[in-house]
């Protein structure tokens, strides 16, 4: 019978700890509490929630944002470029157009399904293109392998695809139609400001196909207001404002060690 | 619920749960995750790598193509024709290495396509300016060899105003090609200067061997191509007459150099023969006619390009059946067809006489997609290509294997656990070597103990006992002991002997023995 109290403890153990990598967890996509595939768990990068006072030493990134930023926030990354900070922003759905006008920036990202022939793998939207610029971000690096990247319009070119490029707007894989063969720009600079069109660079799946690009990034800190690098999971995210929130910590500490003094002293009374 | 039940629950869960993974076993999620993907990424783990498809290697293939028509036409110019050959050879072997990778990449509808078939055509009027060139120069040198014989010479120089208009015609359809094929290069930034030179030599060429030519009269043999003009599948007649030709000369009739026909002359001294359009480039085409050593004049006649259209059916088998017809509705017989499976790999198959075409597929399990393509490289028709269609391969069956290795799963936990329930029978530790040899050898139940040893004995004793109370063997001294607590000393007397090491008296063993045969109950 002892035998079989250890097993059920065993197994509850079991069961406790799936249930609480199940909950802590999630797959959302580009969300730092992913540890699959397509999260960002693996991104060796800080997360800070504040704009307001940016060290200019590190490269901030803003990673898929889905999120508008406020004038004051504008003024603050303004700031931080005009201090020689660096500013990469990596989105491939356009989002991040407002905030490029806002900054003053030619530089547009124009959303599409880029395709190309020069490719190890069947997926169209899994190339390489080559290093075109001179930049640290790709110091070391020749060509990068990208993953259904967005073209990037204005500013000086530092990621470019082949001539046998299109965009497959009817998505069947291949050039046909009214599709034709041509060279587009994924990545682009305006003196401190860098627009990257593949915000996938930067999930798991992808760390191993360009490890010199994300070894350049360092120190980088990743903007966690506007990226969608957080989660909707209200147990994460409870976890977290109890992790950051000192009295929020003390609470719970105390909320477990009360009982167990109070039945102590119990005990000892009788 | 009792031990017994429980081991059946879980020796029954254990089958289910083998049972559900044999099921999964050919083909397990777990392990075999192909194309994972959202709307903004693909998980390169789980994209399949391809082959043979070097995109890279395009554009400096396209620039090798132009630079080695500027060479072959220079060395034709330059009347060094064995360079020349060697460069024919090279140009062939490298555009069949372009076409080869045109396909592959499945850009055959795109401008690097159209450039496929430029080139095609410009490997096909340079390999005729080759050997036309070296013919004409052949003619020269016999012409002045047999300046006596007028005869010989006349023919001579009527093979020589043909091929000379040949070479006319060939400069026309090889310029016409000029400004198409440097768009598409300048588009890709490939060098386009050799092939503009090739083109200025072609025309060097020609104009020097029009210029050196000796003007004859009228050749007696004559050609008229009618109608001039046809589309696929269309039907020409070659036909005219050979002044002072005898009824049954053979003729043969010529277009672009290569064989096409043959007729007879009747006695009327005509001819006829019949050409159908096949593959053959659209475009400008020179038939000519050859009776013996007399030529005919060269007749022109054009090929217009028409479309096509290309069915593909899927049938039971993996089995792919279409047709390819013209816009016209007229069947393309014994062309080349590809079926592209999932978008990358071709597999060739051909139209018969009717233009159907059929081809079984050995595909691997999973969803497919099929497509049927017409490349039309050298016929005088625009490619085409099937609607995509879907199959569904399934496994063929499940293999035993997995069921083989859950029985032999099941069967060994029954093993296993049936031995668990019976650990006191092994032998322990501390049991003399000799002891457990003469047990082993020792069948149960008997009560004869005489000659073994006291320990033996009571080993006997215990079985005759265990035997005579309708115990099963499986049970221990102490289980016996709680069953029959009648008898409960005499089986704690044994357990003490079997496992303490205790050896027990003569006295003992005779008490042991009438109580294992039952004495006392036989008394009472």
């Amino acid at each position: 019978m002892q035998r079989e109290a250890w097993a059920v403890l065993l197994i509850l153990f079991l069961a406790g700890a799936v249930v609480y990598a199940h909950a802590t967890t999630t797959t959302e996509e580009y969300s730092r509490y992913n540890p699959g595939w397509n999260g960002t768990s693996n991104l060796p990068a800080e997360e800070i929630r504040d704009l307001a006072d940016l060290d200019p030493s590190t490269i901030l990134l803003i990673l898929a944002p889905d999120q508008p930023f406020s004038p004051d926030e504008v003024g603050s990354l303004r700031a931080f470029l005009d201090a020689g900070g660096r500013l990469l922003i990596a989105d491939e759905e356009g989002n991040a157009n407002p905030l490029l006008a806002d900054l003053g920036s030619s530089m547009r990202v124009r959303p599409g399904n880029l395709s190309s022939l020069n490719r190890d793998h069947v997926n169209p939207g899994l190339f390489t293109v080559s290093v075109v610029g001179n930049d640290t971000l790709f110091a070391g690096v020749e060509t990068a392998r990208v993953n259904r990247p967005a073209a990037v319009e204005g500013g000086e070119p530092l990621l470019e695809t082949s001539p046998f490029t299109w965009d497959d707007a009817d998505g069947d894989g291949r050039i046909s139609g009214s599709e034709t063969f041509g060279t587009a720009v994924v990545c682009a600079r305006e003196g401190n400001l860098t627009v990257l069109g593949d915000a996938s660079l930067f999930v798991n799946a992808m760390f191993a196909e360009n490890p010199k690009f994300i070894e350049n990034l360092q120190p980088i800190r990743v903007d966690g207001i506007h990226s969608r690098t957080g989660t909707k999971s209200p147990i994460i995210n409870t976890l977290v404002w109890i992790r950051t929130t000192p009295p929020a910590g003390a609470a719970i500490v105390a909320l477990g060690v009360l009982p167990v003094a109070w039945i102590f002293g119990r005990k000892r009374d009788e | 619920m009792n031990h017994r039940a429980s081991q059946i629950v879980l020796a029954t869960a254990i089958i289910a749960a083998l049972a559900l993974l044999a099921g999964e076993a050919t083909t397990p999620l777990l392990y075999t995750a192909a194309n994972t993907s959202t709307a903004a990424h693909v998980d390169p783990a789980t994209v399949p790598k391809q082959t043979g498809r070097d995109a890279d290697a395009l554009i400096p293939l396209m620039g090798d193509l132009l630079s080695q028509t500027g060479t072959l036409t220079l060395n034709i110019k330059l009347k060094d024709y064995e360079s020349a050959e060697r460069d024919l050879a090279r140009y062939a072997e490298l555009s069949g290495r372009f076409d080869r990778l045109v396909i592959n990449l499945d850009v055959s509808g795109t401008d690097i396509g159209e450039f496929q078939r430029n080139n095609r055509e410009n490997l096909a009027a340079l390999a005729a300016l080759l050997n036309d060139t070296r013919r004409l120069e052949d003619l020269q040198r016999i012409e002045i060899d047999i300046q006596d014989d007028e005869g010989q010479r006349t023919t001579v120089i009527y093979e020589g105003e043909t091929l000379q208009q040949k070479l006319q015609g060939g400069v026309t359809t090889y310029a016409g090609r000029e400004n198409a094929t440097i768009q598409i290069a300048d588009r890709y930034g490939v060098n386009t200067t050799p092939y503009r030179e090739s083109v200025r030599n072609y025309v060097e060429i020609t104009g020097a061997v029009e210029a050196g030519g000796e003007k004859s009269p009228p050749s007696p043999l004559g050609i008229a191509v009618a109608p001039d003009t046809g589309r696929y599948g269309d039907t020409f007649s070659i036909a005219g007459t050979y002044a002072g030709g005898s009824p049954g000369t053979p003729i043969e009739i010529y277009v672009d150099s290569r064989i096409a026909g043959n007729a007879t002359l009747d006695e009327n001294g005509a001819y006829t023969s019949i050409y159908r359009i096949d593959r053959i480039p659209a475009g400008l085409h020179l038939a000519y006619a050859v009776a013996g050593a007399i030529y005919s004049g060269v007749t022109p006649f054009s090929v217009r390009q028409d479309d096509t259209a290309i069915t593909l059916t899927l049938g039971e088998g993996e089995v792919c059946t279409g047709s390819l017809m013209t816009a016209g509705g007229r069947p393309v017989t014994l062309a080349p067809v590809l079926l592209r499976v999932d978008g990358s790999t071709p597999i060739e198959t051909r139209t018969d006489e009717n233009g159907t075409y059929r081809a079984s597929l050995a595909l691997p399990a999973g969803e497919h997609a099929i497509r049927a393509e017409f490349n039309a490289a050298g016929y005088p028709l625009n490619a085409s290509e099937s609607p995509t269609e879907t199959i569904v391969v399934r496994n063929e069956g499940l293999s035993p294997l997995p069921f083989i290795a859950a029985i032999a799963a099941a069967l060994g936990s029954g093993w296993y656990l049936r031995r668990r329930n019976r650990p006191e029978e092994k032998a322990p530790a501390a049991e003399p070597e000799e002891s457990r040899e003469t047990e082993a050898t020792i069948t149960p139940p008997q009560a004869d103990i005489a000659g073994l040893s006291p320990r033996e004995a009571a080993t006997v004793l215990f079985w005759a006992l265990r035997s005579r109370l309708g115990l099963p063997d499986t049970n221990t001294p102490r289980d016996c002991a709680r069953l029959i607590p009648a008898h409960a000393g005499f089986f704690e007397r044994y357990e003490q002997i079997r496992y303490a090491g205790e050896t027990p008296s003569e006295e003992e063993l005779r008490a042991m023995k009438e109580e294992a045969l039952g004495g006392e109950e036989r008394a009472a």
